[in-house]
């Protein structure tokens, strides 16, 4: 048995409770690595839909701006075509140039109802001559109010040929988008002016978008709705940002006032013949993190839901796995009840058995010498001459009766050697004809023979291996019983033979038969069958003889008994070599 | 238009503008005029009179137009041109008047036009009419100088109207030669316009009856 030794109640509870942890750190692990993954992917899905959110802002104003500046170049190719326009650029009528183009231009200047925001109508216009300077239009309301020291700063250096766009800071701290287009001559596609336009500025509406826009122009931050701690830190991360060569365009992180933003920048007027200007967008990662923070508390919060129901769902797993090896245990635990109790009984037996092969052996060599004493003295009477010849007879059967005595005692012995298991056999080769021959001779000597007949058919040469004084002690009880439970004048046959590997003796004798119920009890110890109490016996040698010879590896069996005879077979294994033995 | 129709009407003016003192005897000056190349400029419709190009306003295919400056005595009588419009050009598209002449423009097109100047010499809006309108559309050009004509409805139609303050002066042929008659003797300087821009001069002493070669340059 390898069960452990105490597998009890604890056992079990131990063991469910290993195999709930490690369900539990399976499930954790398994729900700490889901976690870690889904956090990952909501986190970059976050990022990527603030990224698009971002983008998309800046396209849609991008957009406003592609549509603006598509609509002032088709209306400044309209304008370049009217004569009227040329008419006043180069017939030198400078003054008659505001006032041909107010119709044209009506429609592109801002309405008063036009919503603040992303406007598409232009705050003023004004035109170029072909040396780059401001054509003042002669009217102040002509062509959208401008102060004059802004309206200088609309002057190029020269006449662009393909639209410009740039920026321009009012003296009131205004931020206007500008666009210049060219406007060139009919035949030639010579540029002979210019219009540019001033809009609002896409972010100076403010919106309450998530990303608010200004412009860096002239080392600049041209940013109305930055407050002056932020305004300071863009400004410096930009001057430097900006100051790279051939820097296009970028994004930062930068922080202010305790807030993170994203800032982009990006020069919206590449080789413009306006200023560099840079478009600057901001926005601010709060939003972002916040939306981060709550995804990761929504994570956190159903990783420990997740984990609880894992707990409760373990438990009841664990419960009903641990269910077959609780029953195991006990099962186990009656086992070992019913072995501790076998064994005990064993136990028992045992001692059992040798304290009556003791008493046994001690009782023979006990009753041995009184025998032996009480032989003698008789012994001694008889050699007297002082006795009775009728009192001579009697103590004469006496001494006979101390020899059955004696003989009795040595099968005791004998048996009880047996039993206790330290009878050795001596095996030597021996020869059965000579043996059974002697036993003959000495059954014919019997006194009392009551007119048997003895038939041998002995086999001349059987050699066996055994003891000679056990083969022939069986041997001797063989024919002892076939003479005592004879009839008056019966038989007794006595045959051996070689069969193959074994030495065959058979020893039958005609009387009554042994009664099938008693057959089987005929072996064991002590039992007589049912004899009278005439038959001298003591009911040991079947047994004694049927131990001997399963001793010698052979056996003893009943072979017949029915009608007038029985017989016992007696096998005994041959000797090696003497296997062929000649039939008989 | 032709070459033929500008000199035909070239001539028909120089005449008007000789006075009855025809019979005195008279100078004349001929020679040429070194037309610029039109180098500049793809011209896409040869339909153009009149280009500018770099702010110069050049008559296409070239033509100068060579006058004698000096004083002379005010003209006697109104004076009148014709500019027509036809196949949506001005003819001819460079018109050389002395000061004081009143030019009709009529529409010989069955397409409305709208003859404007921004010129500061003249500036005037004839508005839109069409070939019915009577009287035919006419301006008094009372001031020396250049007008560029233009339509307000066709952008490409555009002419020039030399106003000078002199009676003698004529059109050159495509090849650039011209000649001047029945000038009166004395000191004055001759002149070939060119464009907006080149104007040549140089003196010259007119005998009388004389007969001068000036070429240009």
């Amino acid at each position: 048995m390898t069960l452990p030794q105490e597998p009890g109640n604890e056992g079990v509870a131990s063991f469910r409770t290993k195999l709930l942890v490690a369900m539990m750190l399976v499930v954790t692990a398994v729900t700490a690595a889901g976690f870690v993954f889904a956090q990952r992917s909501a986190a970059s899905a976050v990022r990527l839909e603030f990224q698009g959110e971002f983008q998309e802002m800046l396209a849609a104003s991008h957009a406003v701006q592609d549509v603006r500046h598509a609509a002032l170049a088709e209306r400044c190719r309209a304008l370049a075509r009217r004569p009227r326009i040329h008419a006043a650029l180069e017939d030198g009528a400078p003054d008659l140039l505001y006032p041909s183009a107010r119709d044209e231009m009506a429609d592109v200047m801002e309405q008063a109802r036009e919503p603040a925001a992303y406007s598409l109508h232009a705050l003023y216009y004004r035109f170029i001559d072909s040396r780059g300077r401001v054509i003042t239009p002669p009217g102040p309301g002509e062509a959208g109010a401008l102060a004059p020291e802004d309206e200088a700063r609309l002057a190029l250096g020269s006449l662009p040929d393909s639209p410009q766009t740039g920026f321009l800071v009012r003296g009131g701290g205004e931020v206007d988008e500008l666009v210049a287009m060219p406007i060139a001559s009919t035949e030639s596609g010579e540029v002979i002016s210019a219009i540019v336009v001033g809009f609002k500025a896409p972010w100076t509406g403010g919106g309450g978008a998530a990303i608010r826009s200004g412009a860096w122009l002239n080392g600049r931050l041209a940013f109305p709705s930055l407050g002056e701690s932020e305004r300071q830190v863009f400004s410096g991360a930009l001057e430097r940002a900006v100051a790279a060569p051939g820097a296009v365009e970028g994004g930062l992180q930068l922080s202010a006032g305790g807030a993170e933003y994203l800032l982009f920048y990006k020069l919206l007027n590449p080789g413009s013949v306006f200023p560099p200007a840079f478009e600057v967008s901001v926005y601010p990662l709060g939003d972002l993190l916040a939306r981060q923070r709550r995804l990761l508390w929504q994570f956190g919060g159903a990783g420990a839901l997740l984990l609880l129901g894992a707990f409760f769902a373990s438990r009841l797993l664990s419960h009903r796995l641990s269910e077959p090896v609780e029953k195991l245990a006990e099962d186990s635990e009656e086992n070992r009840a019913h072995w501790h109790r076998a064994e005990a009984a064993l136990e028992m037996t045992s001692r059992e058995l040798q304290r009556s092969a003791r008493f046994s052996a001690d009782a023979s060599h006990q009753l041995k010498t009184p025998v032996t004493v009480i032989r003698s003295g008789l012994e001694e009477l008889l050699a007297g001459d002082h006795l009775q010849p009728e009192a001579r007879e009697e103590v004469s059967g006496l001494v006979h009766q101390t020899f059955r005595l004696a003989s009795i005692i040595e099968d005791l012995l004998l048996l009880s050697r047996m039993d206790a298991g330290r009878l050795q056999i001596q095996f030597s080769r021996l020869d059965l004809g000579p043996l059974l021959a002697g036993l003959l001779d000495d059954l014919s000597a019997f006194p009392d023979n009551f007119g048997l007949k003895v038939d041998a058919d002995i086999a001349p040469e059987l050699w066996i291996t055994g003891e000679k004084r056990f083969v022939s002690l069986i041997l001797q009880n063989l024919l002892e019983n076939a003479r005592k439970y004879n009839r008056l004048g019966g038989r007794i046959r006595i045959a051996s033979r070689g069969e193959g590997e074994w030495a065959v003796v058979t020893v039958g004798n005609s009387g009554s038969p042994i009664p099938p119920s008693s057959q089987e009890h005929i072996f064991e110890r002590f039992h007589r069958g049912a004899v009278g109490e005439n038959v001298p016996g003591h009911g040991i040698g079947l047994n004694l003889a049927r131990e001997l010879g399963r001793l010698h590896g052979g056996s003893l069996r009943l072979s017949v008994s029915d009608g007038d005879w029985t017989e016992f077979e007696l096998r005994l294994r041959l000797a090696a070599g003497a296997v062929a033995a000649k039939p008989a | 238009m032709t070459t033929s129709a500008i000199r035909r009407f070239a001539a028909l003016l120089a005449a008007a503008a000789l006075p009855a003192a025809a019979a005195l005897a008279q100078a004349s000056i001929e020679g040429s005029v070194r037309l610029p190349k039109p180098l500049h400029a793809p011209v896409m419709n040869k339909r153009y009179g009149i280009v500018a190009y770099a702010g110069v306003l050049s008559p296409y295919p070239p033509l100068a137009v060579v006058y004698l400056e000096g004083l002379f005595p005010p003209p006697a009588g109104p004076k009148a041109a014709q500019m027509v419009q036809k196949d949506l050009a001005f003819v001819p598209y460079l018109l050389p008047v002395r000061v004081g002449t009143r030019v009709e423009f009529p529409n010989l097109d069955n397409t409305y036009h709208n003859i404007f100047s921004y010129s500061p010499a003249k500036r005037f809006d004839l508005g839109r009419y069409r070939s019915d309108e009577r009287p035919i559309p006419s301006v008094v050009f009372d001031a020396v100088g250049l007008v560029t004509l233009r339509c307000d409805i066709h952008e490409h139609m555009r002419a020039l109207i030399l106003v000078l303050d002199t009676p003698h002066f004529v059109l050159s042929d495509a090849e650039g030669r011209y000649r001047l008659d029945g000038l009166p003797a004395g000191h004055y300087v001759l002149k070939a316009w060119l464009d907006s821009k080149t104007t040549l001069e140089r003196p010259v002493d007119l005998a009388a009856a004389s007969a001068l070669r000036e070429d240009f340059p």
